[in-house]
């Protein structure tokens, strides 16, 4: 069942690949380059030897050419481990009975993954609900997508704070890809996001954000939080003009704010975009500082 | 109960209907949809206005429509009125005196009055009796004045206005001789007043009642012109009413015209009636006119009617209009002082004309015999035709009290009230976000 869900999705990405921002800072042997500099068969450069080096490094063949001594410097690749973020608070069950945002971002949180581990990356998932947080841990087996699945068949509900489940996830992964509408802890989700950024983390922030938000029907001339259902707004045609411009204003200056922080941010509308291409958007960002892989 | 200004009412009920209306049109707090984003819709108030399938706040409503309808119904000046008649009717009794009996007038007032009708009693004055008025009728009494009909019938067009209400029509029946004298020149202009038939219930006069033969007294020589000239005109020898004195009068003569109803004329043969003075210089006119009689001869004039002498009535005139006879009352009866100097020589008092005239000169006083009796063609003009004044024609009183519009008042203005509480009854208007969601739909957002 979930499977069939996820189907097209899963076809749509199908060979698309998910290069690292920076040298991963890894030994494992993966897709990525690492910034450690080994002695794989993939010679980069020759450099002369310095007290410290390995001896089986050095290229006796070049000394005997040369008469000098160098040694063999390679290119490693590692892996990434991705973790995904999910927001399933209640906010992200919009519009009420399709839920658009909510099944964009949990399809969007498993093409992510195919996409990741398809290249050998290790792929989690921490999920923030009402439950409190559910984290599968990054590995690369082949039944990782599936947990994930079965673990995204939760609805959304309630008011929770995503800062902690992000958190998590940022000590379990290199590349963390956040999927949310970032109405919730948005200040402290943006402190933790710099902090693990600073650490050279890839960090991915992915605003999930439904048609129905950035044009309100008309017809509902009296809106409420769904999170916080005390909050009413009657939405006039004067306040539906403001509701627009603040929300345009807000989308903006959380996008600065997050691109601020060396974050890759998104916005992704359900429906508007086909999904290899929002994946592909997501994957090779335009503008990145240095292309590896 | 009717109204008698029945428009506030009107406009109280449309007002009503408005308010009934108004709250169909609710103005309410529609159902809320979710919105994650709703926190960037600026904080404002909102009213929603909708048509709704039944009456919002039906008490409230309730309240509003009672108050707007006491407040119409007390503008309206509401009075209560008995059930009403077929007809009410107005009775005018003539106790003047030229009513012949008084019981005539009685009985037929009483056959006429019903309960709830008014009498109006009239001789030269007129007055109304609103209760026991058949009572009142069984105790008439002739007066001994003259009767008017004009302000009888002012009287009864006021008296109508009252009971205009009790009855679907209202019919004037006048009981009365109905003599000529009791028409003046605004009666048919004031009857004309009245939207319907008037019953004219004719009863004996007062000449009418006199014992005939009246008989003629001439107290004269027997080759007196006037005695000739009443024996030729058949009038018998009788002072039982009327006394003609060709000499001087004596003041027993003034005590049998007082004493009755009775006429004493003065006619002396050649000196001048008392309150007549010399004419300077005497002169002759051609012709005399009494009543409808008139005499072509020429008469020398020697008197004249002394301007400062008692008030009187002419009886006869001469040709150039100055007062040929004069007559007043005397107690019950009448004196006529007649200052016509008739030949005793020549065929005068052959001819026809001249009997006719001293047959009017010699008849009772109006003041005692009651006049002449109105023709017919001004009673057939009272009377009128058609049907019945219907009570909506009659025009309702300046002014009738309403002791309802205090009571109706006060009522509406406590309602207002009590509106104010009710209204504060139900939950306040939801104006901002965040705060009470639970307030209920507020009908009449027009106020």
């Amino acid at each position: 069942m979930s499977l069939a869900r996820y189907a097209a999705v899963l076809d749509s990405v199908r060979g698309i690949g998910w290069p690292a921002l920076r040298r991963v800072r890894s030994a494992v042997p993966g897709p990525h380059l690492s910034r450690v500099r080994g002695t794989t068969a993939e010679v980069v450069e020759y450099r002369p030897y310095r007290q410290g080096d390995d001896p089986t490094k050095i290229d006796w063949k070049l000394v005997g050419r040369t008469d000098r001594v160098y040694i063999r410097v390679s290119q490693e690749r590692t892996i990434l481990p991705t973790m995904l973020v999910l927001d399933a608070s209640a906010s992200m069950a919009f519009p009420p009975v399709a839920h658009a945002k909510w099944d964009t971002a949990r399809q969007l949180a498993v093409a992510l993954a195919a996409v990741a581990r398809h290249r050998g990356d290790p792929v989690g998932l921490a999920l923030a609900g009402e439950q409190g947080s559910r984290v599968i841990a990054p590995r690369t087996r082949k039944t990782v997508l599936e947990e994930m699945m079965r673990l995204l068949e939760s609805a959304p509900e309630g008011e929770l704070a995503l800062a902690p489940t992000a958190a998590a996830a940022m000590r379990l992964g290199a590349r963390v890809v956040l999927i949310t509408d970032f109405l919730g802890d948005a200040d402290a989700l943006l402190a933790a996001g710099k902090t693990f950024a600073a650490s050279g983390g890839e960090l991915y922030a992915i605003h999930v954000v439904d048609r129905g938000e950035l044009d309100p029907d008309p017809k509902k001339l009296l809106l409420s939080d769904p999170e916080h259902p005390e909050i009413r707004r009657p939405m006039s045609p004067p306040a539906r003009t403001a509701y627009i411009r603040r929300f345009g204003d807000w989308r903006a200056a959380l996008a600065r704010d997050w691109r601020a922080i060396g974050a890759m941010y998104s916005t992704v509308v359900p429906g508007e975009e086909q999904w290899r291409q929002v994946i592909r958007r997501i994957t090779a960002p335009q503008g990145t500082a240095r292309r590896t892989g | 109960m009717t109204f008698l200004a029945p428009i506030f009412f009107y406009v109280a009920l449309g007002v009503a209907a408005g308010a009934v209306a108004l709250h169909f049109i609710v103005t309410r707090q529609p159902t809320s949809s979710p919105l994650p984003t709703v926190r960037f819709v600026p904080t404002s108030a909102v009213r929603v206005t909708t048509v709704a399938p039944i009456p919002e706040d039906r008490w409230l409503l309730l309240v509003r429509v009672l108050a707007v309808l006491l407040i119409g119904a007390a503008l309206a000046r509401p009075v209560l009125v008995p059930h009403r008649r077929p007809v009410a009717r107005v009775v005018l009794a003539d106790v003047s005196r030229a009513v012949g009996r008084i019981e005539t007038v009685r009985d037929s007032a009483r056959m006429l009055l019903g309960s709830g009708d008014v009498l109006v009693v009239f001789d030269s004055s007129a007055r109304v009796v609103r209760s026991g008025a058949s009572d009142s009728a069984a105790r008439l009494a002739r007066k001994e004045r003259s009767g008017r009909l004009s302000p009888a019938l002012i009287a009864a067009l006021r008296a109508a206005s009252t009971i205009r209400d009790d009855a679907d029509s209202i019919e004037l029946a006048i009981v009365s001789p109905i003599r000529a004298n009791e028409i003046d020149g605004a009666t048919q202009a004031i009857r004309a007043l009245w939207p319907g038939r008037i019953r004219v219930v004719r009863v004996a006069a007062a000449g009418d009642s006199l014992t005939p033969p009246a008989g003629v007294a001439v107290h004269a020589d027997a080759e007196d012109p006037i005695a000739l000239a009443s024996s030729i005109a058949g009038l018998p020898p009788s002072d039982s009413v009327v006394r003609v004195i060709r000499g001087e009068a004596t003041p027993a003569d003034s005590a049998w015209a007082m004493a009755g109803r009775r006429t004493l004329v003065r006619w002396p043969v050649t000196a001048a009636p008392p309150g007549w003075i010399a004419r300077m210089p005497t002169d002759t006119a051609g012709a005399v006119i009494a009543g409808e009689v008139a005499l072509v001869f020429p008469l020398e004039r020697r008197w004249r009617v002394d301007s400062t002498a008692r008030a009187t009535r002419v009886a006869a005139r001469w040709v150039d209009g100055a007062p040929a006879a004069v007559e007043r009352a005397a107690g019950s009866g009448c004196i006529r002082d007649v200052a016509i100097s008739v030949p005793t020589r020549g065929d005068l008092v052959l001819r026809p004309t001249f009997g006719q005239i001293v047959r009017a000169l010699v008849s009772p006083c109006a003041s005692v015999a009651g006049g002449l009796a109105a023709d017919s063609a001004s009673v057939a003009r009272l009377a009128g035709a058609g049907p019945l004044a219907a009570h909506d024609l009659v025009r309702p009183p300046a002014n009738v009290g309403a002791p309802l519009v205090p009571w109706l008042l006060a009522a509406a203005i406590v309602l207002v009230l009590l509106e104010l509480f009710v209204r504060r009854g139900s939950a306040p208007m939801w104006t901002d976000a965040g705060e009470d969601d639970a307030s209920p739909p507020r009908p009449g957002a027009v106020a």
